[in-house]
């Protein structure tokens, strides 16, 4: 082997970290240690809060079909937007993206056999179903009403229905979650890469998986103590945020918002990752930029805590400090910009494959690309004072969460479907879903700009009876049914798959990084033998730069100790 | 590269199989940053809130800290720091009797912080819910107390597993990670000490 091994520590030894292969149901499905099971147990459980979530979203356009609907009532109104954005930031995209994506495929594509802490991992799994009972439970003692971001007072204690402390426990709990999954990744992507693997031949996910662990560990903890702080207030009645008392609302919105800003990154940086791998796959040419993408992640990660008052200009800061906010806010366009910019080149001169996955990518590109462009209006103070909480809000997060991240986990799921179930999608149908969800996302959301410069206030369960309004508001309810019914035929596609779709192979795609290089579904112990890694990961026109991969077709190659389940028990004994 | 395995013994095999020391001393720096964030956090409410006020303690008429007391308990605390680190340090050296003995001292002396903070608790006419003095008060230095609550039950438990050999010479991450514990609680108690008592 010509690689210096020598520069690699490998603590755990080259062939380390083999654990046990399951014996019953119970370990292999539910308490699992794999990190790719319970990558999936975080798909499922995070697939049906979408679920949930998404019908809660049902609920708000119905209510807004028309001027002075009846549908539900307005407190009902506030809890369905409350807990459908909490739960689509907490309980779905952030663990979806880092949870479900980052525990299957950044393993497989460092070259190791798990992650450094596969006990914390299953811990930190584990506590998303609770929070979810705690947050969709909060309807039975009445659900929060104050929208995702809870500003107090209407939180606190006076105002808040009973069942915003449970929120304050559920976010809390994922935030947990969050952390220890934070830091169970960093290490392992520090610690456990193959070797031959320096920092610029991981793949870009594996950089973009970096970039958000990092936020998940530091931003996610400062949310945890302005929860703590909002729990004592509402169950012991310690003054934080009550002004009679000499507290201050304005002090929750500088610590969300702290946390908030760094966790909108949490929700995108992953999808990034995800386009990084799709687009140099499917143009069969090397990525542009490498480099480029890979340190403005953490360019996006480092400026992410530097601009949380841009979401504040309107609660009365100094004048001064909202332009600094601002400059430094458009500033992030830069490192987002030169993302675009190197994804746009991987694909020119390409010999690009239209599949589901690369078309749910360039659909990311195009939405995002939306969201990114009104980011930069409402960084502008004077525009923000206009649009502050109005629909045109609305339309820009949706453009980033759904249109950006959504659309980035889809293109995941249609990449690494196969790898995971070892079953291809229906590509026809992949299409149609495709299709259907861009067209109908872009008419659900697009209205909102005009009706949020219009003047339509966000989180209201009524509006002005105006032809105008009232048009908008109709496409946008009509197409968000199609966006639902868009969802039916993905989950058609991956149930008839699961049941008879055609065997994948290992590479069904002709990607070039590690996972791709081993069988679908992979062992539990990923790799038979642990890789050398030669070059970076993208170079279509060479051989593959990988060493110590040539017995991982051949089933009948196990190496002795992989069969036979050596121990777990050794975790028992401390040292 | 499977010959790492088959070369050497069983009691190698299993050290491989486990989450090593190295994997774990990183994992335990960062989950201590971490906390430093949680720490943070109300450090920056306690001073925006003090901030945010003509003046402090706040409301008028607050009897100050007791500066005196609290750099006694203070100096009682950073010893603590000090004995541990001879701990470790005897323990690496093989040295067990003086082990055990300066890790008794350092229980002691974190025991002692912790009855000294009881002490000026009782002594403060402030309440934790009366005011946002009280509230930041007793909110940060009550997390710091609770985490040297949670470090003198974890000596503890160290005491009792080396009394019992559960660590060798070689093996002992356990240790290390109570001794890089208790430091950051010290260090903690820095930064809360300037904050309240002499700032």
């Amino acid at each position: 082997m010509s690689i210096s091994l020598a520069q690699h520590h490998h603590p755990q030894g080259i062939d380390g970290h083999i654990h046990q292969a399951p014996t019953s149901f119970v370990r292999k499905y539910v308490f699992s240690i794999d990190h790719k099971i319970i990558g999936i147990q975080y798909f499922v459980t995070t697939g049906i809060f979408m679920a949930i979530a998404g019908l809660l979203a049902e609920v708000i356009r119905t209510q807004l079909l028309s001027p002075n609907a009846q549908f539900v009532s307005p407190d009902t109104f506030n809890e369905a937007f409350s807990v459908h954005g909490s739960a689509m930031v907490w309980l779905v995209i952030i663990p979806m993206l880092t949870g479900a994506f980052g525990n299957f495929v950044m393993p497989l594509q460092i070259g190791a056999r798990d992650v450094a802490f596969p006990w914390l991992n299953m811990a930190s799994f584990w506590m998303f179903p609770p929070a979810g009972l705690l947050l969709f439970g909060s309807f039975v003692i009445g659900a929060p009403q104050a929208g995702w971001t809870e500003y107090p007072p209407i939180s606190g204690p006076q105002y808040g229905p009973p069942g915003t402390t449970m929120w304050c426990m559920a976010i809390f709990l994922v935030g947990v979650s969050s952390t220890l999954t934070g830091i169970n990744f960093l290490v392992t992507m520090y610690k456990m890469r193959a070797p031959g693997m320096t920092f610029t031949r991981m793949p870009l996910f594996v950089w973009a998986q970096m970039a958000t662990a990092i936020l998940s560990m530091i931003a996610t903890t400062a949310l945890a103590g302005a929860l703590l702080a909002l729990f004592l207030e509402r169950v012991f009645g310690i003054p934080f945020y009550d002004p009679a008392r000499g507290g201050s609302p304005i002090l929750w919105q500088h610590m969300f918002w702290f946390y908030s800003h760094p966790a909108v990154y949490i929700m995108i940086l992953p999808a990034f990752g995800i386009i990084s791998e799709i687009f140099p796959t499917f143009a069969r040419k090397p990525i542009f930029g490498y480099k480029a993408i890979a340190f403005s992640s953490m360019a996006i990660a480092l400026l992410s805590f530097m601009v949380w008052a841009h979401h504040m200009f309107t609660s009365g800061l100094s004048p001064s400090i909202e332009v600094a906010f601002m400059l430094l806010t458009m500033v992030i366009a830069v490192p987002t910009g030169i993302k675009i910019f190197s994804w746009v080149m991987t694909l020119f001169g390409g010999k690009i494959h239209f599949t589901t996955a690369m078309l749910f990518a360039i659909g990311f590109i195009i939405t995002f690309l939306c969201g990114g462009l009104t980011g930069i209006y409402l960084a502008a103070v004077p525009v923000d004072l206009h649009l502050h909480g109005t629909y045109f809000i609305v339309a820009h997060l949706h453009y980033v969460l759904f249109g950006g991240s959504v659309m980035g986990i889809f293109a995941g799921l249609y990449y690494w479907w196969p790898k995971m179930t070892g079953r291809m999608m229906n590509e026809t149908l992949g299409k149609w879903h495709f299709a259907l969800l861009f067209t109908a996302f872009n008419l659900t959301f697009m209205p909102m700009h005009f009706l949020g410069i219009m003047g339509m206030p966000r989180r209201v369960s009524f509006y002005v009876n105006d032809p105008w309004f009232i048009f908008w508001n109709e496409l946008a309810s009509i197409a968000s049914y199609a966006m639902a019914g868009s969802f039916l035929i993905f989950l058609y596609n991956a149930l008839s798959s699961l049941k008879s779709g055609a065997l994948a192979g290992p590479n069904p795609w002709g990607a070039r990084t590690l996972e791709w290089q081993i069988p679908s579904p992979p062992h539990y112990y990923n790799f038979k033998n642990i890789p050398a890694v030669y070059s970076a990961p993208y170079e279509f026109d060479k051989p593959l730069p990988y060493g110590n991969l040539q017995d991982e077709l051949d089933d009948s190659k196990v190496p002795p100790q992989l069969l036979h389940g050596h121990g777990e028990h050794a975790h028992a004994g401390a040292h | 590269m499977a010959v790492h395995v088959a070369a050497h013994g069983a009691d190698e095999v299993d050290h491989l199989y486990a989450e090593t020391a190295d994997l774990r001393l990183t994992g335990f720096v960062l989950f201590l940053i971490s906390d430093v964030v949680l720490f943070s956090s109300f450090i920056f409410a306690y001073l925006y809130l003090r901030h945010s006020v003509p003046q402090w303690p706040w409301p008028p008429g607050t009897a100050p800290l007791d500066t005196a007391f609290a750099a006694v308990n203070s100096v009682v605390l950073f010893g603590s720091g000090a004995t541990m680190h001879f701990a470790l340090e005897n323990w690496k050296h093989g040295n067990r009797s003086k082990w055990f003995g300066w890790l008794i001292a350092t229980i002691i002396l974190g025991s002692m912080f912790l009855g000294g903070q009881a002490y000026e608790y009782s002594h403060i006419q402030a309440t934790w819910g009366g005011s946002i003095f009280g509230a930041s008060f007793f909110t940060l230095t009550g997390m710091h107390g609770f985490h040297v609550f949670c470090g003198v039950i974890y000596l503890i438990i160290l005491g009792l597993q080396t009394s019992q050999n559960v660590y060798t010479r070689q093996k002992y991450f356990g240790l290390v990670a109570g001794t890089l514990y208790w430091h950051f609680v010290d260090v903690i108690w820095v930064a809360l000490f300037f904050l309240f008592y002499l700032l």
